[in-house]
């Protein structure tokens, strides 16, 4: 019955020529595009799956695929840390200066990108003396595979890239308000273009001189190389350009500026904390090293934890609430402070690591404060003081049961153990770790300080009064960050004095409301 | 006709809100606002230091009533946002000497 009631439409349907001519035209399309794709499939698809040998095609073999996905991947995430970093200091800081962050952490990365092809990679990386890479500038004249990781350059120089970006980004934390757009740019270029590669090639060039000493140092993701030298340039920065206008320190009777999005701020922190899966586990360059990646993100997960923890409970115990700034960087310190050791600790070493990292930066902030060193989101305590301590802490926990990693797995041989003064290594281990983290750091805010001051003599590394309290964004980049909105940057809230113990000052009443 | 304007507490914007439209006020303006008046400010924590914060976040609400309505929209507005406590606010009446219906061009007084 439906199949002639069918017949029956499609009769009907044949006899209009209007209605004929439309489903013809729709099946002559079909045709079409039908022999058209059998014809490419013939073409392109047939030779491949019918071909009697396979093609001489596929990886030279020195390259392995599955290391260079795996640094590629955690090179991706470290760039991902970028988005935390700008989050993360446009949320601290006040709506007014959010953009100036913005910018600044995108044309930053632009410049590091092509000065560490350039030459910052050949410095860093690249065999010279102990201290400077001498050749490979542009990329040119290098071996297929970097080391023997099986990974190929150019991928390796990506990881690489985002690692010298994230060290170009911590330094503006301490700028954040006052610091002129050509003022950073200049200072940039010196920044990513030579502090960072030359002095990084002390401790992460094939010779540097760290690296060679009786027991060498170690720093296996940067808690020194990238965190300490991007935490001194950046304390060297705050010093050259002195606090906000407006900026009065606890002890003058002075309170914190406030910042004018703390949910963007944290969220920046958390996606901070997600990269560094990238930044510690990717340190690996090798996923055949399983062992060491899940080592290594697990020792990367507790450190965080037990440092948020302890920051959040050592301000709850000064001030009676939970703060969420202060535990946002706490458990920034702890991804900090575990970057170095986290190869070689044991789980109980990264959870004390971690407790540890979540006291120096408080008392960091604390002697910044004391000192009236204005420091709008704390990259300080943060990256140069959390740095020092996870580097030195590598001395103390070093468990003893893995030496430096290579592409297949620790080197576990009895010359390469890394062992602490806690698990029975001696002071080897921390002296090592002391004159490296002591050396990095006293040559980089020595450097730094030249660098700042050199960029402050020629004007433009601090903006004018005037464009300082009008806002960087809409003096240094003509917009608003919230033009929609009516919000006053001189809000009578910021830097109000604090209350002197638990009370907060009574208000007079007003007499002369009617 | 005078103009009413209360500062209230934020969460009492509701309630005040409701209690006028009860008594029949068909329209209002409701501004945010800081500012104080015998209430203590209070202590806020950034990044464990604390803070005082002296002008305190309040609604200011305004609304243009006949003369007759004032009494009772002054008492409909103090039930609905009073909690006895310091820091209920205020409400100020002003005497307005006509208002212009744009729409229409209507003259009131």
């Amino acid at each position: 019955m439906r199949a002639t009631t069918l017949w029956q439409r499609i009769t009907t349907n044949f006899r209009d020529p209007d209605m004929r001519a439309r489903v013809l035209a729709l099946a002559g399309g079909k045709a079409i595009g039908l022999i058209l794709l059998l014809t490419a499939m013939k073409i392109y698809l047939a030779p491949a799956l019918f071909a009697q040998t396979p093609a001489p095609s596929g990886p030279s073999p020195e390259v392995n695929a599955i290391n260079t996905s795996w640094t590629l991947i955690a090179a991706f995430l470290v760039f991902a840390m970028q988005v935390g970093f700008v989050m993360l200091e446009a949320g601290f800081a006040r709506s007014r200066e959010s953009i100036n962050i913005l910018v600044e952490g995108i044309v930053d990365t632009c410049i590091c990108g092509v000065t560490f092809w350039a030459w910052g990679f050949a410095f860093m990386f690249e065999d010279g003396n102990g201290f400077i890479g001498k050749h490979g500038f542009f990329l040119k004249g290098l071996a297929d595979t970097y080391g023997t990781t099986g990974v190929p350059l150019l991928a390796f120089w990506v990881f690489q890239f985002a690692f010298a970006d994230t060290c170009s980004t911590v330094t503006s934390g301490a700028m954040v308000g006052r610091c002129g757009f050509i003022g950073d740019i200049l200072y940039s270029i010196g920044v990513t273009g030579f502090i960072y590669p030359i002095i990084g090639h002390w401790a992460w060039g094939p010779d540097g001189w760290l690296n060679t000493l009786s027991t060498p140092f170690h720093d296996f993701a940067g808690s020194t190389v990238v965190h300490s030298i991007g935490g001194a340039i950046s304390l060297t920065g705050a010093i050259a350009l002195g606090p906000r206008l407006g900026r009065v320190f606890a002890r003058d009777g002075g309170g914190p500026m406030l910042p004018h999005n703390i949910i963007m701020g944290a969220v920046g922190g958390l996606i901070l904390w997600f990269g560094w899966y990238g930044f510690n586990p990717g340190s690996t360059l090798s996923a055949l090293d399983a062992g060491g990646i899940g080592r290594v993100s697990f020792n990367t997960t507790l450190a965080a934890c037990s440092a948020g923890l302890t920051s959040l409970f050592y301000i709850y115990f000064r001030v009676k609430k939970w703060d969420l700034g202060i535990t946002t960087n706490g458990f920034l310190a702890g991804l900090v402070a575990i970057t170095c050791p986290c190869y070689w600790v044991s789980p109980t070493g990264a959870f004390l690591i971690g407790v540890g990292a979540g006291l120096v930066v408080i008392w960091g902030i604390d002697a910044l404060e004391y000192i009236r060193i204005d420091d709008p989101i704390g990259a300080v305590p943060v990256h140069l003081i959390a740095g020092i301590w996870g580097t030195l802490s590598l001395g103390l926990f070093a468990t003893g049961a893995y030496g430096a990693p290579t592409a297949t797995g620790a080197d576990t041989s009895a010359g390469a153990i890394v062992k602490g003064l806690f698990y029975g290594g001696g002071w080897a281990q921390l002296k090592a770790q002391a004159i490296g983290s002591g050396s990095i750091c006293l040559a980089t805010l020595a450097v730094s300080f030249l660098l700042m001051y050199a960029v402050k003599a020629t004007g433009t590394l601090r903006i004018g009064r005037e464009g300082e309290l009008e806002g960087l964004d809409i003096h240094e980049h003509g917009m608003f960050a919230y033009p929609e909105f009516a919000t006053h940057p001189s809000s009578p809230l910021h830097g109000s004095p604090a209350p002197s113990g638990a009370s907060a000052p009574a208000v007079a009443p007003a007499k002369a409301r009617a | 006709m005078q103009l009413i304007k209360a500062i209230i507490r934020p969460n009492k914007v509701d309630d005040v809100k409701e209690a006028l439209e009860k008594i029949g006020v068909a329209g209002m303006t409701v501004t945010e606002v800081r500012g104080h008046g015998q209430q203590k400010g209070h202590t806020a924590v950034y990044r464990g230091k604390e803070y005082a914060v002296s002008l305190l976040p309040k609604m200011s609400i305004e609304t243009v009533v006949a003369d007759s309505v004032v009494e009772m929209a002054i008492k409909a507005i103090a039930t609905a946002a009073r909690t006895g406590e310091i820091g209920d606010g205020r409400v100020f009446v002003t005497p307005v000497a006509f208002s212009y219906k744009i729409r229409t061009g209507e003259r009131e007084s």
